[in-house]
């Protein structure tokens, strides 16, 4: 079902009504392009998972066109803030692993429990964000799968059985057993219950690119594949309505970029405060199943 | 001048008629010289002039034919019926006295202007496809969207609030192949009438503009078979007489060899990719029948049917996509005079728009279908009880049926459940009156009113949300029940007042009610873009207008000028909120993905024309602002819309040195639309995604362009003389009888061809279509690179085409 908005997306974003435009197109140069003045926006990347402390990315977006060095990404981390997360007893108060760099804080003493309601409170800049997200109950999938697409490259698939009653919402993640540093989340992982509620039901995710991988990815033979032999281990997460609402407007506003037929997509966000903030604060329910792809 | 009111008052009545071809005059002048009294033929060439008893010279005038002129001894009730001849193209020079062509300074209406069909035919055509729309957006305050889009947008309205009327029908998509040309098929149309402001009562439904088209009504004389061998199209028209002077036809074709041309097009775009069978085409089909019943009563049928097929295939991944698109119309009309004062027009209308998108993959298939269907009836009334007034009533009634974006899927034998198709009713009422009242020689006033009803009815289903957009309620109706009604008075009014017969001030305030909607969820005007009535969510559009204008004719009417400033407000405007997916619609209400809000747009208008002469043309000019502000749009801040444009400049000009050669030219000059791009980047998840900037915050560069055309024609009499010359010198050689020599076969005599060169941008200006990003690199590892791209669609293009009848 994930498949009908995927190819909606596609077909609606992109190619074929972008070939026949290309069918006319005289020609495509490079132009100046002079954009009005921009004001950075701080980017929060933050989550919570059950048996896990809080972990929060802190950086700036960077102005996308003008006479800003872009060669030195680590120039746009944030460092200095004070973030707390607090489950209305405990309150952490999250750690700057580097202080000379900054961008990753971590909790420690607070560890995500099924059930529970977390607030994140970021103080930086003379600015102060908060958001809440909760860990809800997980529901696992009922099995995983694998199926061959050639002789012997597939995708992972999952059987899953969806509660009665709209408002469930999961996020997939996946990494193979010695080849993983990661557990990676694919394109367009998050999916609510709109179309299959209440239904049991098989669904497929390529395997994504670890961060390591990205460069030409796409461009490698088989990406997007399982092989015979990897062992997958595959992270199947209960999430929160506004925590997918974020995820469905970052894909959203992925799936865009670079398309200009699109109509600009901003992305949604689940924490309020300061001028002007992208990303959200995640509460994740995990139930784990280990794929074994055997001949 | 005969004193009115005193002596009795009698009617002189009829039809006007061009007597080449039978074709119904519209807008000719008929007058009696005496007090210069007069009117003109409305749509179907129906005039009436009460006048007090006496002798008067009773002229009939209209450009391009030789006026008719007599003298009548007003007595009893008159009726008519005037053909007129058209003039041969060399006498355009012949200067007609007494010739009453300063309707644009005299009449009440401003705002509005008519084109002939032959007029846009002289103009270079795109692709050599002639292209009424096209035309148009050559006026001051019409706007294009640029190349590849024959949307239009009238005083800052949008492309939905164009009422177009072919035959009365309205068409919902006037668009082939995504804008780059129009459904209206140049050989099948006769006149284009088009209202920009202060719309009289009798039109409604829509905000901004009237693009009111009337269809040939078929040679009533003599067969006729008119064509053309395109670039891209060919054209072929029938029309002739059934009975002469009593039932005329006429059948009129067009469709394009795209498909044949674009396939080597496609794999030079890809040639890596195997796009075998992908392919791109339209076709028209217009159609007329004409039954002149008796002096009285007259019926007409019109059909128009027209479709848009694209496949797209895509060997390697096995994906296929197959879009069909178009417009079904028909309409049946009753003409019936009660009197020799009072006309009626009475019709029965269908119009139908179908989308529909299918892709498939293995064995995945997923179709998405959206349409809008309409049946209208509708019953006007035309009252001229005497030459000072023209009162026009009348009542009409619409059902609609609203297909939105519906989806459809299935794998394998497997169909999925994705939601019942979702179909919207709704009935929209209207009953008007309006008084064309010349209150003293230089006063003149049209009053009208207009009240509107609109109620949505089930069966329907609403599903209510909550704040994160989560149905927690569903409301059902079922067949017929009212969900909920609108209704509004529309008062429309104008004003003129003349200083001297060449010179007048006129202004015009009018308030409409729009009952449905167009939404877009592309950043350009799509064949996906869906329409919707009014709902309990979407509150029907209001708009106001309000226009000022100096009308200045001279040189004995040789040239005309205005100038005209407009404010306009629009309320209840709709948009998809930002990152809307069309899959929403899916076990929701298509309105629960929209946002609401309001457009404002001013300006002036200037406009300067030639009429008569060898060289005729125009020069325009629009300074205009146009606004809109959405409660989900932009953070709610009131923003620029795409086309918002500060300058926009046309010169068009056509030249007729004789009777061989006439030349055509058109210069469009706008200020380049408005875009949203990404003006920040971020890393999340460890990749980069883009953060975009104020809504429609870049304005593209600048467009304009240069267009030239060139159309010969040979003298046909002069090679048939040649042609006989030569045959009999080679008979005469011979020493054969002359008188024996076989003349060429008499459709040969009839044959007209025509030559036409049109060349498309001149001097080959890159205008944008569009402007994106392309950025190499990865930000995280520091070698992160970005260019503006700009896409450009038409190079200079030379086209020629070759036109005949016979």
């Amino acid at each position: 079902m994930k498949k009908i908005q995927i190819y909606l997306s596609y077909t609606f974003k992109s190619t074929p009504l972008f070939a026949v435009v290309l069918l006319f197109a005289s020609c495509q140069k490079d132009i100046d392009v002079k954009l009005p003045a921009y004001k950075e926006k701080l980017v929060v990347e933050a989550s919570i998972e059950t048996g896990k402390t809080a972990q929060v990315l802190l950086s700036m977006t960077a102005p996308y066109f003008g006479n800003v060095d872009l060669s030195d990404p680590t120039r746009f981390f944030v460092k200095g803030a004070f973030i707390t997360i607090t489950d209305g007893v405990v309150v952490d108060t999250l750690k700057e692993l580097d202080p000379t760099t900054g961008y990753l804080y971590l909790g420690t003493k607070l560890f995500g429990q099924v059930g529970k309601s977390y607030l994140m409170t970021i103080k930086y800049n003379g600015d102060t964000y908060t958001s809440i997200t909760n860990i809800l109950n997980p529901i696992p999938l009922d099995s995983v799968f694998f199926k061959a697409e050639t002789d012997t490259f597939g995708y992972a698939w999952g059987h899953l059985t969806d509660p009665v009653g709209k408002g469930n919402c999961y996020r997939w993640f996946a990494k193979r057993i010695t080849k993983d540093q990661f557990f990676v989340a694919p394109f367009n992982s998050a999916f609510d219950d709109k179309f299959i509620d209440g239904t049991s039901f098989d669904f497929s995710y390529e395997r994504p690119p670890q961060p390591n991988e990205r460069d030409g990815y796409s461009d490698q033979p088989h990406a997007g594949y399982y092989n015979i032999g990897d062992t997958v281990i595959i992270k199947f997460c209960t999430i929160g309505t506004t925590e997918y609402l974020f995820w469905r407007s970052y894909y959203s506003n992925k799936a865009s970029n670079g398309n200009p037929f699109s109509a600009p997509a901003n992305i949604q966000s689940n924490i309020s405060g300061g001028a002007g903030v992208i990303g959200a604060f995640c509460g994740y329910s995990p139930s784990f199943d280990t794929l074994i792809i055997k001949k | 001048m005969p004193c009115l009111g005193i002596a009795q008052n009698f009617t002189i009545s009829g039809y006007v008629k061009d007597k080449s071809n039978g074709e119904s005059a519209i807008g000719a002048n008929v007058y009696v010289r005496e007090g210069m009294i007069g009117t003109s033929t409305n749509a179907y060439g129906f005039f009436s002039l009460t006048l007090p008893a006496g002798k008067y010279t009773f002229v009939c005038s209209y450009l391009g034919y030789e006026p008719f002129t007599d003298t009548i001894y007003l007595k009893e009730n008159v009726s008519k019926t005037l053909s007129l001849a058209p003039l041969g193209k060399d006498l355009n020079e012949v200067e007609i006295t007494g010739e009453k062509t300063d309707d644009n300074v005299q009449s009440s209406q401003m705002s509005a202007i008519q084109l002939d069909i032959a007029q846009i035919k002289k103009l270079p055509a795109f692709m050599g496809e002639v292209d009424i729309l096209k035309s148009i957006q050559l006026l001051p305050g019409v706007k294009s969207a640029g190349d590849g889009n024959s949307g239009f947008y009238v005083r800052g309205g949008g492309p939905d609030q164009n009422l177009i009327l072919l035959d009365d029908a309205p068409i919902y998509n006037a668009a082939h192949l995504l804008g780059f040309f129009s459904v209206f098929n140049g050989d099948a149309i006769k006149n284009v009438n088009l209202i920009k402001g202060g719309m009289p009562a009798q039109y409604g439904g829509r905000l901004s503009s009237v693009l009111d088209i009337s269809m040939k009504e078929g040679n009533s004389q003599k067969f006729q078979v008119d064509g053309g061998l395109g670039v891209i199209a060919s054209r072929l028209t029938i029309q002739g007489p059934i009975v002469k002077d009593k039932v005329s036809f006429i059948v009129s074709a067009r469709r394009t060899y795209l498909d044949v041309l674009s396939k080597p097009v496609f794999k030079y775009i890809r040639p890596k990719s195997d796009f075998a069978g992908s392919s791109y085409y339209f076709y028209d089909l217009n159609a007329k029948l004409n039954w002149q019943i008796s002096h009285k009563d007259r019926l007409f049928l019109s059909v128009y049917h027209g479709k848009d097929v694209f496949d797209f295939k895509d060997a390697e991944s096995s994906f296929n996509v197959h879009v069909p698109w178009g417009n079904t119309v028909a309409c049946l009309r009753w003409n019936h005079l009660f009197s020799s004062k009072l006309f009626s027009n009475a019709s029965v209308t269908y119009t139908n728009y179908d989308f529909s998108f299918t892709a498939a993959q293995s064995n995945f298939e997923l179709t998405l279908f959206s349409g809008i269907k309409d049946w209208t009836a509708k019953y006007d009334f035309v009252y001229i009880p005497n030459p000072r007034h023209n009162i026009k009533a009348g009542i009409n009634y619409i059902y609609h049926t609203f297909t939105p974006s519906n989806v459809s899927a299935k794998q394998g034998e497997t169909i999925f459940d994705i939601g019942k198709i979702i179909r919207l009713y709704s009935h929209d009422a209207a009953i008007y009156i309006a008084d064309d009242w010349e209150i003293t020689k230089r006063l003149k006033v049209n009053a009208g009113l207009r009240f509107s009803y609109f109620a949505q009815v089930g069966p329907f289903t609403r599903y209510v949300k909550d704040q994160f957009g989560r149905t927690v309620d569903t409301n059902v109706y079922g067949p017929g029940k009212k969900v909920v009604d609108y209704h509004g008075l529309e008062p429309r009014a104008s004003i003129r007042y003349s200083f001297t017969k060449s010179l007048s001030v006129k202004a015009s305030y009018t308030r409409n009610y729009q009952y449905i909607h167009l939404a877009s969820i592309s950043s350009v005007s799509l064949p996906t873009d869906v329409w919707m009535p009014s709902t309990d969510l979407i509150k029907p559009q209001l708009g106001n207008q309000y226009a000022l204008g100096v009308f200045k004719n001279f040189n004995k009417d040789m040239f005309e000028s205005s100038v005209e400033v407009y404010y306009k407000t629009m309320a209840n405007q709709i948009d998809y909120k930002e990152g809307a997916e069309p899959q929403d619609n899916v076990f929701d209400n298509p309105d629960n993905a929209f946002t609401y809000g309001k457009g404002e747009a001013y300006g002036a208008e200037f406009f300067f024309k030639k009429r008569t002469g060898k060289l005729t043309g125009w020069v325009g000019y629009t300074l205009s602002w146009t606004w809109r502000q959405f409660k989900d749009i932009n953070y709610g801040q009131r923003y620029l819309a795409k086309y918002d444009r500060r300058h926009d400049a046309s010169l068009v000009i056509t030249y007729d040195p004789n009777k061989v050669w006439n030349f055509g030219l058109v210069f469009v000059y706008g200020t380049g639309n408005r875009g949203t791009l990404p003006n920040g980047l971020f890393a999340y998840e460890g990749g980069v995604s883009y953060d975009y900037g104020l809504r429609n915050s870049y304005k593209f560069p600048d467009y304009h362009r240069l267009d030239l055309s060139a159309t010969y024609t040979p003298d046909r009499d002069k090679q048939l003389r040649r042609k006989q010359a030569r045959f009999e010198k080679r008979y005469e050689r011979r020493g054969k009888d002359i008188t024996k020599i076989k003349l060429p076969r008499s459709w040969a005599k009839n044959y007209q061809g025509s030559w036409t060169l049109s060349i498309f941008n001149v001097y080959n200006r890159h205008n944008p279509y569009l402007v994106y990003f392309d950025a190499q690199g990865d930000f995280l590892k520091g070698n992160y690179t970005v260019k503006g791209k700009q896409v450009s669609l038409f190079p200079i293009l030379p086209t020629i085409t070759w036109n005949f009848k016979f």
